[in-house]
């Protein structure tokens, strides 16, 4: 850094304390553009580019040596976990059998009522490749990336229900925010009577949270609580959690209920990303979720 | 290795009267080579991005982190100011958090180091351990309270604990690093003690 064209015989350098000074302004610059504007994209995901496979093949070994684990020590439960895989893939093709004829049927329905038809979905199975430490959220990186067509803000489930939302894509991996994240909300409804609530991350695996709940609502252990679609970001009905227990308001006007995912959060290797094959204009301000059972009972009205 | 002459000299040095003529300062050490301290950083931050496990997150320290404060303190021409920049910006990539956030603490905790480097250079590495353990920790919280000043609304203080098991892992790195540096291991001031 030399200010002189011909060699000094004192070189002049910045001090230490303006060095500093213009670095913490550049960091204090690339903050605030990376938190209000979305200018520096290419160049995260640039970054990302280079690093995730990085990531991808340190936690490769691990998995192999952890596949060699279970080969060689759980060899019987992994014949019973084969079993039971078969009976729920069983159960869950007659699943998707029921899922298609009552697609099929609502489309007729709708058809014959005149409106839109309904978004289908259709989806790209992930593997999940790492989980990040960032101390805000749990968030996982997943092996597929706008190469594959995902893109933010679309849902990820497992085969038992909701487990995040893709919240950063790069090029070939993606960011998922898991529903335990502290800073996830899902707007749910009650199967049982269609009631309306807002479920929350804890930050805490296998536990997730009610958190200003009206001290009268009709809430009870054990009620299950499915996506209400009213945000247009995740397709109605799909389960999110069980209810544990409801606390009645102690230093709070608000009662709190601690609910348990449904899915596998956090446990899985393996989900799968739900992606809208047409595009919609928006949520449907009102109507029935597509859960036979929450159409049935939604006569009471929250 | 390098470390042949020094610990040649360290051996003659309570023998030879004569020699107590010429300076009898702390032994010369020659500088880190650019590819052991490139070398140890990169190692340091490929030993981040290993999958640990999902519930000890938040004990797991910063190896870059404590890899780059010991090269700002043992050689401060090749790990500076620039260097702690690039270094945090990466490490923004590979924890998914804002740009910029880890550079400015990396960078602010560099510059404290190179401020505090003369001082420190006279403590064993024990003593350094617990002048540094400050730094530490205040990395943890300033990246914490940067997030939540930037829009992070619930944030989890657990990952403080990640602070002091930096600097309880300042030892093993200064044992490590000086061995592989060509330093006696328990830093210049024990040679000088002898």
């Amino acid at each position: 850094m030399a200010m002189t064209a011909q060699p000094p015989m004192f070189v002049r350098v910045m001090g230490l304390p303006l060095r500093f000074a213009l670095y913490a302004l550049a960091s204090l610059v690339l903050i605030g553009a990376d938190a209000r504007y979305d200018t520096l994209r290419l160049l995260r995901s640039g970054v990302a580019a280079a690093l995730h496979p990085v990531q991808t093949g340190l936690a490769r070994p691990f998995h192999y040596l952890q596949d060699a684990f279970d080969f060689f020590t759980v060899h019987g439960e992994l014949v019973q976990e084969k079993h039971r895989l078969e009976q729920r893939q069983r159960a869950l093709m007659q699943q998707l059998h029921d899922r298609t004829l009552l697609q099929a049927e609502n489309a007729h329905l709708r058809s014959l009522l005149g409106l839109a038809v309904p978004p289908g979905y259709s989806v790209h199975g992930v593997e999940v490749v790492q989980a990040m430490t960032n101390p805000f959220s749990r968030k996982v990186v997943v092996d597929r990336g706008s190469v594959h067509g995902l893109s933010t803000g679309w849902p990820a489930v497992d085969d038992l229900g909701l487990v995040g939302q893709v919240t950063g894509v790069y090029p070939t991996s993606s960011e998922i925010t898991l529903i335990t994240s502290r800073d996830q909300d899902i707007p749910v409804q009650v199967v049982r009577n269609g009631l309306r609530l807002i479920v929350s991350g804890t930050g805490q695996d296998r536990l997730l949270e009610v958190r200003f709940l009206d001290m009268h609502a009709d809430l009870r252990p054990d009620d299950v609580l499915v996506t209400s679609g009213l945000d247009g970001v995740y397709p109605p009905g799909i389960p999110v959690a069980r209810v544990v227990s409801v606390e009645p308001p102690r230093n709070s006007p608000f009662a709190r209920a601690v609910c348990a995912p449904l899915a596998g959060v956090g446990r899985h290797r393996q989900m799968l990303i739900l992606q809208r094959e047409t595009p919609t204009t928006g949520p449907r301000s009102a109507g029935p979720p597509a859960l036979s059972a929450v159409s049935r009972h939604s006569g009471v009205s929250p | 290795m390098s470390s042949a002459t020094p610990q040649k000299g360290r051996s003659e040095r309570p023998r030879s009267w004569a020699r107590s003529l010429s300076p009898q300062g702390p032994q010369l050490i020659a500088p880190a080579s650019a590819r052991l301290v490139y070398g140890s950083l990169t190692l340091a931050f490929l030993l981040g991005l290993l999958p640990w496990p999902v519930d000890w997150r938040w004990l797991t320290p910063d190896f870059t982190f404590l890899v780059l404060l010991y090269w700002n303190v043992h050689s401060p021409h090749r790990a500076g100011l620039g260097l702690a920049f690039v270094l945090g910006l990466l490490t923004d990539v590979a924890r998914g958090v804002l740009f910029g956030i880890h550079a400015l603490v990396y960078v602010a905790a560099a510059f404290v180091a190179l401020s505090v480097r003369r001082r420190l250079e006279n403590f064993l590495p024990p003593g350094q351990a617990l002048q540094l353990a400050p730094l530490f920790l205040g990395k943890e919280l300033a990246v914490l309270l940067l997030g939540l000043a930037f829009g992070q609304k619930v944030i989890d203080w657990w990952h403080l604990a990640a602070g002091p098991m930096a600097a309880l892992l300042w030892l093993p790195v200064c044992l490590l690093l000086h061995r592989l540096g060509g330093r006696p291991p328990a830093g210049p001031a024990a040679a000088q003690d002898k």
